[in-house]
């Protein structure tokens, strides 16, 4: 069998393939040029994202905002959206690590591969709190990098939004004055709403949280987090875990807080044991929505707190 | 096949693609590293498997229909489908992830058990083509059908079904070549590849010139078979996926491929069995998932179904020595195979799931042309049916991790076209390590 024979078989069809990819690039119709296709992994983002583009802007959010974005599939649907976007927001630190990287790749479009002006990652742009999943075991889920749920921190949200202004300013020069005017305005409201919204509650509150997913909550509420329903990140509570938290928060005053989509079933136990009110509270805005969804996402974790 | 020659090759069309796809980056934007992003690093990852086996009852070991071409090129008993009663390791592997800046990503994967360590996937993937384009080239798995292009630790149950280990081989279609996909700028997920494979390990079996058989009566008989240069195997396929909302999920793909040549021999004390010709294949693969929004896949769905249908149409050709025909046995025919499977998966409570999976293998079942009889007359065989059904709970404690029973009553028929039912059971632990890459849909 004739090795170079076969190579030069090899280069031919891929010269071709080759020639055909470039004529589709320079006859496919240009993008609408105005409006900046913009992929968000998470409706916080995605909230930021609409607020700042306004009608620049086009923003498809991924990660249905109900659910846990750790566990999806990097679906072809997602491919799809990411094939024709100009700029993928992306929380980082390992959220996403479990389908993002995938979902790139399927999209095959180099504009939004890692190092490219057109992806942005969240993590890079502030900094994060300790991820409690370094302290135990490895048991598969750990964030090296920090705790990547630092959306439930609107001051955080305030500093990345500044970031994307500016990134969106540098894809399209024409609107980057517009969009750092609105990046800066949603900067004032997400730190005037935290303040507002601390100031109703109660001081010195305690929490169980389920996942580290509201641990940043510490960051802009008078609230301290005193348990994980978890025993481990990632793995489901234990009886036996649930009776130790029991034990050691006994005769004390707090309440437990967890997601939408996790089992509600840890938090009850707690309520029978310590008579704490429990609350299911969303993560990520409704989709759809600018800012004001963020804010009023704001406002529940807050009211799930003792009112002044 | 020696491990490096595997290396090598991919190296070279590694080195094609790159040639090819510099002066296309040139055009498109400069690249630039951002401070803070990770993904430049080597990734590794180890799978680690454990499978005890138990047969209850024996049937029939081998479905009629499908001895040739099945196995070939796997003479070192390398096979993923049958354990021995009692602990196995299972199929273990080591992969390597990295890449070049935001140009190519690089895979390594090496798959390996007590005795063997072969080079299962070493391929790069271009990752800057413009205009929806991407290029893979070196060894991997075919991305026709649906579980052809997954390892098995992606999959539902512990075995390969039946139709893709039986049409394809242990491994699944595994060639060395290159693949061209497209993937359309539209708003359903619609994506168009090609490959241009070497075409000797799997799906078709070549031999080439030159081989000679010694039979008992000392007479050598020369091969008949002629010389193809590779690519000998070209194949195509088209995958769509429509946005079904948060809760559903679907792909629907469509694939096909044609061999130019089909070399196969069986060599006997009497003489040689030499089949020589071309075949093609042609399947339909579907996938949809359900997700209930819940945590650790409480409430979620999966359904999986694949059918695949082959033709190898050859000349076939019995010798007693370089020139004697022996008997009748000499003549052109067709094998037309083909079979199916549709697997369900339910978790049924957070954690755990567990799935069905029915197959049929030879639903139309002629087999290659031979000879029959005494007198060696020419013969195109028709086999019945072989049926397997599948049953199956997972546990995953942790993410990494999981533990998997598995009950499989196969219903076999032999090539007398007698029937019997064997059971098995596999019980299947597996273990990720290290960095484990994102799953694919």
């Amino acid at each position: 069998m004739s090795f170079s024979k076969t190579r030069t078989r090899i280069t031919r069809t891929l010269a071709a393939v080759a020639s055909v990819a470039a004529l589709t690039f320079i006859l496919l119709p240009a993008q609408a040029a105005a409006g900046l296709n913009i992929v968000a992994t998470t409706s916080s983002l995605g909230a930021l994202a609409r607020e700042i583009g306004g009608d620049e802007a086009e923003v498809r959010v991924l990660a249905p905002p109900d659910r846990d974005a750790h566990y999806l599939d990097a679906r072809p649907s997602f491919m799809a959206a990411l094939r024709r976007a100009d700029l993928l927001l992306e929380m980082g630190a390992g959220l996403e690590e479990g389908w993002l990287p995938a979902a790139q790749r399927g999209a095959r479009n180099r504009a939004i591969n890692s190092g490219q002006p057109g992806h942005f990652r969240a993590a890079d742009k502030v900094e994060l709190r300790r991820s409690i999943t370094k302290d135990g075991p490895n048991m598969g889920h750990v964030h090296e990098e920090g705790n990547p749920h630092f959306n439930a921190d609107p001051l955080r949200m305030a500093e990345i939004g500044l970031a994307l202004g500016e990134r969106m300013g540098e894809l399209r020069p024409d609107h980057a004055e517009a969009f750092m005017e609105r990046a800066e305005a949603a900067a004032e409201r997400l730190r005037e709403h935290a303040e507002k919204l601390a100031e109703r509650v109660e001081p010195d509150q305690r929490i169980v949280v389920y996942h580290e997913d509201l641990d940043y909550l510490e960051e802009w509420l008078p609230v301290e987090i005193v348990g994980y329903l978890e025993p481990a990140p990632g793995i489901p509570p234990t009886a036996r875990h649930l009776r130790s938290l029991v034990g050691d928060l006994e005769g004390t005053d707090g309440a437990v807080l967890y997601a939408v989509f996790q089992p509600e079933r840890g938090a009850e136990f707690l309520e029978r044991h310590l008579g704490w009110p429990t609350h299911a509270v969303r993560l990520d805005p409704p989709d759809e929505k600018a800012l004001e969804g963020y804010l009023e996402l704001m406002t529940t974790w807050a009211e799930a707190l003792s009112q002044r | 096949m020696p491990n490096h020659t595997n290396l090598f090759r991919p190296a070279l069309g590694g080195l094609t693609a790159l040639a090819l796809a510099v002066p296309a980056s040139a055009t498109a934007q400069q690249w630039e590293t951002r401070a803070g992003d990770r993904n430049w690093g080597l990734d590794i990852s180890l799978i680690l498997e454990g499978i005890y086996y138990n047969e209850l009852s024996h049937g029939i070991s081998e479905p009629a229909g499908f001895d040739d071409g099945h196995d070939h090129g796997h003479g070192d008993g390398h096979d993923h489908g049958g354990f021995d009663d009692g602990f196995n390791l299972g199929h273990n592997e080591l992969a390597f992830e990295a890449n070049l800046g935001d140009l190519f990503d690089g895979f390594l994967m090496l798959g390996f058990d007590e005795d063997h360590l072969d080079v299962e996937e070493a391929y790069l993937t271009t990752r800057a083509l413009p205009g929806g384009f991407q290029v893979k080239a070196g060894k991997f798995l075919s991305d026709i059908g649906y579980i052809n292009s997954r390892h098995g630790h992606d999959w539902d149950f512990v075995d390969r079904p039946l139709v893709n280990e039986y049409l394809f081989g242990d491994h699944g279609l595994q060639e060395t070549g290159v693949q061209a996909t497209w993937l359309a700028p539209t708003a359903t997920y619609t994506k168009l590849g090609v490959e241009l494979l070497q075409g000797d390990n799997s799906f078709i079996p070549y031999q080439g010139s030159g081989g000679s058989h010694t039979t008992n009566a000392g007479d050598e008989i020369g091969s008949s078979f002629s010389d193809v240069s590779g690519p000998r195997l070209v194949t195509a396929f088209a995958k769509f996926g429509p946005d079904l909302g948060p809760d559903h999920a679907a792909q629907f793909g469509i694939s096909g491929g044609y061999a130019r040549t089909w070399q196969e021999e069986t060599e006997h004390g009497s003489g040689l069995e030499e089949w020589d010709g071309d075949a093609w294949f042609a399947g339909l693969d579907a996938v949809y998932k359900y997700s209930s929004g819940r945590a650790y896949g409480h409430g979620d769905w999966r359904l999986q179904g694949e059918y695949f249908y082959r033709e190898i149409d050859v000349d076939y050709q019995r010798r007693e020595d370089q020139t004697t025909i022996a008997g009748n046995a000499q003549g052109s025919g067709k094998a037309r195979q083909d079979g199916l499977y549709i697997q369900g998966v339910y978790g049924f409570a957070p954690r755990w799931e567990a799935g069905l999976r029915s197959e049929a293998l030879g639903l139309t079942n002629r087999g290659l042309p031979t000879n029959e009889g005494s007198e060696r007359n020419f013969a195109e065989p028709s086999f019945g049916t072989s049926y397997r059904h599948s049953a199956q709970i997972t546990f995953r404690p942790v993410e990494p991790v999981f533990l998997r029973a598995q009950l499989s009553q196969n219903d076999f028929v032999d090539e007398d076209g007698d029937r019997d039912r064997g059971l098995e059971f596999m019980l299947q632990l597996n273990v990720a390590l290290g960095a484990h890459g994102a799953h694919r849909f």
